[in-house]
């Protein structure tokens, strides 16, 4: 059954904004095609709602699959500058449970659980006053750093902003209409785009392969002076750092979104190339990531997350191992986990992504907060 | 400047009725360590709402003299009490205004409690460590429709439960668990709690002093000295009130006046009183501050119903919204004021309300309160000071805090 959204008056004073962590229903809206696997999820809030955040931050969407609920989080592709809607852009992913399922099941006029707006990675509020920034992403990536630049063209910021997207071929290039309409209507922004292969496109005349750094000196010369924003897959991200610690770039002006499940589950689908299912059997266990401390280990049930990290040196705060006293809880950025804790933690904070890895065993790869 | 030390004992003895206390109560070091012993530690304390403990989990804290102590929702949705102390080495085991945990852990070395307070790890103890010999001390709570009242003692006095029984009725129709902290303003006054309360307890300065808060309030309700001029009109303001509490009382809402402040170890005061013009609530306006009534009142205009317990606080509940005061001591010369505005939780800021309109009135009144009691205190230092007299038709209430005050430290005092 769909009911329609009035629209807000727009003479009237704004109605209240949205808060962090706080939850919502939205209705979806609108759905565009943006490649042939990404699609745009429009929302309107069904309270009057002013969507407020930080463009660069994620929502987390409560979704009932199969029975099941589950929550995601998905980076807003959509820009505070127009505050009656939010939007995400989903890739979908062999395999990926939630972006498959949005695709193929999500419908106009559907209502969402959300939960408000988090997310530290934005440039807006890591360094709102630089001058120049370079925006990397590759492909979902793009989402975060789109909403950043909506944003500076939507208020005529006139900041010097290099856009420079990867992407397979450039069929796969999302926004790539928008992009274009942009660097159009604001001096201060160029993009430029990096495909693997030029695919069907065989007129293709732009940068073919992978960011390197005489591509990076050839499109951004001023690279030094720029406040960097990258957001994309694991593999990618590790080249744009190998990229630019080799030039001697100084790494305080680099800012990462490791978040996104997105682009990590594609990352590891799309560098394995198997069905996640399985990597299970493979015997030394399951990939554990920190995001802080750069450390990849492996994790075999039944042995903890906790566990497997101390085995591998990591200093871990941690105090009774059974899931009591919360010391050791973490935010689980992505990847699944049987937990059986014994209170130290919250249903509340489980929702919001929190986990007590004392007492979690591995059910995917796993990426943890620290 | 050394000063005499006082003999408490003979202070009380000779306190005259009707007569504002002398200087030592209201600036000596002793009297003060005797209030936070026997009033602070013996009798019951208003500390807050549930909705400071919404969830599960939930918890808050408070400081009483030197006692920290613990509020929190445990699991079944029930609010308790504790020591803030761990079992260890003493550390205040939550650190924090509020929060929210799992269990309780000490941040020190993560003892680990539940929220019934029993101690359920602590590492490095050895076998023949006994936990269950080791719980958070339980301090006890009531829960009084809503309002969150603690006592410090081992057997707190138990006429409490006439104040329990006689006020749920009365504040139930306004139902607090359904309402969220709009506002919390806490200010710090340089003066005597007792002074605080005295303030509180008498609208003599009224007239003179809030002009935020007379708008709302009927001259006649502050009480008059007998004239011929206001005779007329004190009758009218008698007759109307008897006929809104008729009206009202039909209507399920209790209105009546109940008057123990001092016939009572738990005093407590409470009526439901007309507002003046719209008659709505305590706002510049006088109309409703929310649009988001706090239950189905039908009307907004049932006035305000004001309660008063001895020996910390005041509230006052209207259609829209609650007010909701305590007061406690920091040293004999400070005193916190803790307000909080409290609407239906589910108004939203911006839309049914806004914090600026809900909190004008009290934020202006306890301001020139803060002043009104602070000069107070200054004066109560002068070696000329000396205990005046009490209007004996304005401030009848302030002479039963007194009069409540000085038969309580005589009774627990001892000779
Ligand atoms: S170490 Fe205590 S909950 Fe994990
Ligand atoms: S003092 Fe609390 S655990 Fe040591
Ligand atoms: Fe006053």
């Amino acid at each position: 059954m769909t009911t329609t959204l009035t629209l807000p008056d727009f003479s009237q004073a704004a109605p209240s904004a949205w808060q962090p962590g706080v939850d919502d229903t939205v209705k979806c809206v609108g759905i565009r095609q943006e490649t042939h696997d990404v699609k745009t999820f429009v929302f309107r809030s069904i309270e009057p709602r002013r969507f407020a955040y930080h463009p660069g931050q994620f929502l987390t969407l409560e979704l009932n699959i199969n029975g099941e609920t589950v929550n995601r989080c998905y980076t807003l592709s959509s820009t505070p500058t127009r505050p009656d809607t939010v939007s995400i852009t989903v890739k979908r992913v062999p395999g990926g449970v939630v972006s498959n399922w949005l695709h193929d099941n999500l419908k106009v006029g559907d209502d969402v659980s959300v939960l408000g707006p988090s997310g530290e990675f934005s440039s807006f509020s890591l360094a709102p006053n630089a001058p120049k920034y370079l925006y990397l992403s590759a492909g979902s990536g793009v989402t975060p750093l789109m909403s950043m630049s909506r944003a500076h063209v939507d208020m005529s910021s006139n900041r010097d902003i290099v856009f420079l997207h990867s992407a397979r071929s450039p069929s796969d290039v999302i926004f790539a209409r928008e992009l274009q309409a942009m660097s159009r209507h604001q001096p201060g922004f160029r993009h430029a785009v990096i495909c693997e292969r030029p695919g069907v496109d065989e007129d293709y005349a732009g940068y073919l392969g992978y960011l390197s750094a005489p591509m990076l000196e050839l499109i951004a010369p001023d690279y030094k002076e720029r406040e960097v924003f990258c957001c994309g897959p694991a593999p990618y991200m590790t080249a744009v750092k190998n990229v630019l610690q080799s030039l001697g770039f100084d790494m305080t002006h680099y800012h990462e979104e490791s978040f996104s499940f997105e682009t990590l589950n594609a990352a590891s689908e799309e560098t394995a190339d198997v069905p996640a299912g399985d990597a299970d059997s493979s015997s030394d266990g399951f990939k554990l990531s920190f995001t802080k401390s750069d450390l990849v280990v492996s994790c075999q049930p039944p042995k903890t997350l906790l566990a497997a990290a101390k085995e591998a040196g990591m200093r871990f705060p941690s105090s009774c191992s059974q899931g009591l006293c919360g010391t050791c809880k973490t935010k689980l950025v992505s990847g699944e986990v049987d937990m059986k804790h014994g209170g130290g933690i919250r249903q509340r904070e489980i929702d919001q992504g929190w986990i007590l890895p004392c007492c979690s065993i591995p059910k995917t790869d796993v990426v943890l907060d620290r | 400047m050394s000063q005499a030390p006082v003999n408490i004992r003979e202070l009380l003895d000779r306190r005259k009725v009707g007569y504002s206390l002398e200087a030592p109560f209201y600036n000596s070091q002793e009297v003060f360590d005797a209030d936070m012993k026997h009033i602070f530690g013996k009798h019951w304390m208003y500390v807050g709402v549930e909705p400071d403990v919404p969830e599960a989990g939930d918890y808050m804290t408070v400081q009483i003299g030197n006692q920290p102590i613990l509020i929190i929702r445990d699991d079944d949705g029930e609010v308790r009490a504790f020591h803030n102390v761990c079992r260890h080495r003493g550390s205040r085991v939550c650190t924090h205004d509020k929060g929210s945990t799992g269990n309780l852990v000490c941040p020190y070395h993560q003892w680990t409690y539940n929220l019934e307070g029993k101690l359920l790890f602590a590492e490095h103890m050895g076998e023949d460590f006994d936990p269950s010999k080791h719980r958070l001390k339980p301090v006890h709570l009531k829960n009084v429709a809503g309002l969150l009242f603690i006592c410090l003692a081992d057997n707190p006095p138990e006429d409490f439960q006439e104040l329990v029984d006689t006020m749920t009725p009365y504040i139930a129709p306004h139902q607090i668990a359904n309402t969220k902290i709009a506002a919390q303003i806490d200010i710090i006054e340089e003066g005597n709690w007792k002074l605080t309360m005295e303030n509180n307890r008498e609208c003599y300065h009224c007239t003179g002093n809030h002009p935020e808060l007379t708008i709302s309030l009927y001259a006649y309700s502050y009480g008059f000295a007998p004239s011929a001029e206001t005779d007329e009109g004190m009758k009218q303001y008698e007759e109307m009130v008897k006929e809104r509490h008729a009206k009202w009382e039909a209507c399920g809402l209790p209105s009546a006046e109940v008057d123990c402040l001092d016939t009572k170890i738990s005093g407590f005061r409470t009526m439901r009183m007309p507002l003046d013009k719209e008659g709505q609530s305590q706002t510049l306006s006088t109309e409703s501050a929310c649009k988001k009534l706090l239950a189905d009142f039908g009307d907004a205009a049932i006035g305000g119903l004001s309660f008063w317990t001895q020996p910390n606080s005041w509230h006052h509940f209207m259609a829209d919204h609650i007010v909701t005061f305590s007061v406690i001591p920091l040293s004999a010369d400070k005193t916190l004021v803790r307000t909080k505005w409290l609407v239906n939780k589910d108004a939203v800021e911006g839309v049914d309300y806004t914090v600026e309109n809900l909190t004008a009135v009290w934020n202006a009144t306890n301001s020139q309160d803060r002043f009104l009691v602070e000069e107070s205190h200054k004066g109560s230092k002068s070696p000329e000071y000396q205990p005046g007299p009490y209007s004996p038709y304005t401030e009848t209430l302030v002479e039963k805090f007194s009069n409540w005050y000085i038969n309580r430290m005589k009774t627990l005092i001892g000779d």
